[in-house]
């Protein structure tokens, strides 16, 4: 009887079969960075305005969760939730039910706090490098502090993370491999199943890495383009094109009303 | 009765008194140079004004309007940093925006004019400091010079009541003083009503109708650039003046 050892076609054929669980990883991957860069940013702002109690709630929380295996914490939200939803239920007489939760919600839930945490830490040190000057301007000329916010630091400070933005996103996506762990089949369940069927688990793993490996080269990719987009050329935009020959107009219509109100 | 009227103004940092119940009076289209030693509080008094430091008493008139300095709201800070634009030494254009966009963001998000209205301002002022032909380069683009240029551009087109000037030219090379000055001039031609704190005397000389020395945080004496410059009978003004090199040794010791 032939044996193989090694099915090298079937590290390929299978993708396909996995990559049926690339939504679910896809909407771990987006929702938890989403709550990462709010959260964080929240987490970012405490920290910078040093806000009473806040600032040690957030230091703490920080602390926690770099301090503490993502395993762990997966596990921590997955028993955890349904423990606080039980007393919820035993104090406030409710009915809430804990099997209708979504397995996913426990690992978006779990990467989204610990991305938070990473993200807080690049997101301050981002809006710290925007220089004081830029915004006693904004402030002397009447913007509020969200205005100063929305339209000075944050572009500003995205142009510095995005780098190290582009990081941790990365790092993120391998951590969704983790999500099996809570019932969810991502990517590495749906190759964990498949192996469980043929037993070609040297194989599946082959796949998984393959798969993940070209997701986070596509990502350097489209960070990499982010960065240049907008990155403030070393040379000087031309003056050309329609929205140059729009202003050059008011510019002359400027003019002429200028030496109109002179001359009378 | 003054156009412009700054009374009771004090603000003290920690233990330092630095600026001790200040009062001054600037009239509608004056050009107010303040000089005086380092350290006496003359970019505070400007920063007081715009209420980028907060004093702790001080009232601010204006023609018919009276605003207390010291006060906590927010809207009524806006109101108060509306009536007075800053410029600084060190420029502070946005660095993400080019020079139109510095113009015109103010206009747009503070003022709430449309984007055609705040263009026609921003290239009109742009114009008068000979900026309007580098409208899409970012401040990384610029000179020093044209970078102040450009920030006085950005103050001007807010239409305040009062333009406040912090040492406009000292962060730059000397070849790029002059352009700068020659803009300053054009505004003030222009009617604008200026308070400037500047090293540069024989600018104050040329181009001030008024002249303030402050010392110690106290306005020590004040008049027309002649009365400074030429007839000064203050001691601690003709002191400075002549640390300055702007007084003969002869007329100080006489
Ligand atoms: N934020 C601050 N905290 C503490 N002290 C301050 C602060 N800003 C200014 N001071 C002090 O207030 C005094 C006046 O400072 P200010 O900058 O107004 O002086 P100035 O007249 O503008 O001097 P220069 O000619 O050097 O610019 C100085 O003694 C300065 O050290
Ligand atoms: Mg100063």
């Amino acid at each position: 009887m032939d044996v193989v050892l090694f099915d090298w076609k079937l590290v390929f054929t299978q993708i396909p079969e996995i990559l049926k669980a690339f939504p679910t990883t896809i909407e771990l991957t987006i929702i938890a960075t989403l709550i990462g860069y709010v959260l964080g940013l929240a987490l970012a702002l405490v920290k910078i305005h040093r806000v009473p109690v806040l600032r040690h709630i957030g230091a703490f929380y920080i602390s926690f969760l770099r301090g503490t295996p993502i395993l762990v914490q997966l596990y921590i939200t997955y028993y955890g939730i349904p423990l606080i939803l039980k007393y919820i239920n035993l104090t406030h007489g409710t009915n809430y039910n804990i099997n209708s939760i979504p397995a996913v919600f426990f690992a978006i839930v779990a990467l989204g706090l610990n991305q938070s945490a990473f993200d807080s830490e690049v997101i301050r040190a981002a809006i710290e490098s925007v220089d004081k000057g830029q915004l006693e301007a904004a402030r002397a000329l009447g913007m509020t502090g969200g205005q100063i916010l929305r339209r000075v630091i944050l572009p500003q400070s995205v142009v510095v993370a995005i780098p190290s933005l582009g990081n941790s996103l990365i790092q993120l996506i391998k951590g969704t491999s983790l999500a099996f762990t809570v019932a969810v089949v991502d990517l590495t369940a749906a190759g964990r199943i498949l192996a469980g069927r043929n037993f070609r688990y040297f194989e599946a793993y082959c796949s998984l890495a393959i798969i993940y490996w070209i997701l986070t080269i596509v990502l350097e990719q489209v960070f990499k383009r982010l960065e240049r987009h907008f990155r403030i050329d070393e040379q000087a935009p031309a003056f050309e094109g329609k929205e140059a020959q729009r202003l050059t107009a008011v510019l002359e219509s400027v003019r002429a009303e200028k030496a109109e109100v002179s001359a009378t | 009765m003054s156009y412009i009227e700054i009374r009771g103004l004090s603000k003290r940092f920690g233990d330092t008194q630095v600026l001790d119940n200040l009062s001054l009076d600037i009239e509608k289209g004056d050009v107010v140079a303040v000089i005086g030693p380092s350290g006496t509080g003359k970019s505070t008094l400007l920063r007081s004004l715009n209420l980028l430091e907060t004093p702790e008493s001080g009232f601010l008139k204006i023609g018919e309007k009276e605003y207390n300095l010291t006060c906590r709201s927010g809207s009524d800070r806006r109101k108060i940093r509306l009536e007075t634009e800053m410029v600084f030494q060190q420029f502070n254009l946005l660095k993400n925006r080019n020079t139109l966009e510095n113009v015109t963001e103010g206009l747009i998000t503070v003022k709430g004019l449309s984007k055609a209205e705040a263009e026609r301002r921003a290239l009109l002022e742009l114009d008068r400091v000979g900026m309007s032909d580098r409208l899409f380069h970012y401040p990384r683009h610029l000179s020093g010079g044209q970078q102040q240029r450009v920030a006085i551009a950005r103050a001007l087109a807010m239409d305040p009541e009062l333009l406040l000037l912090d040492e406009p030219t000292s962060a730059l090379d000397p070849e790029l003083v002059g352009e700068v000055l020659t803009a300053i001039k054009k505004v003030a031609a222009a009617g604008n009503t200026i308070l400037l704190v500047t090293h540069e005397m024989n600018f104050v000389r040329n181009a001030a109708t008024k002249v303030v020395f402050l010392e110690h945080g106290k306005v020590e004496a004040q008049g027309t650039p002649k009365e400074i410059f030429e007839n000064a009978d203050n001691p601690r003004l003709k002191q400075f003046l002549y640390k300055i090199n702007f007084l003969d040794l002869v007329d100080y010791y006489i």
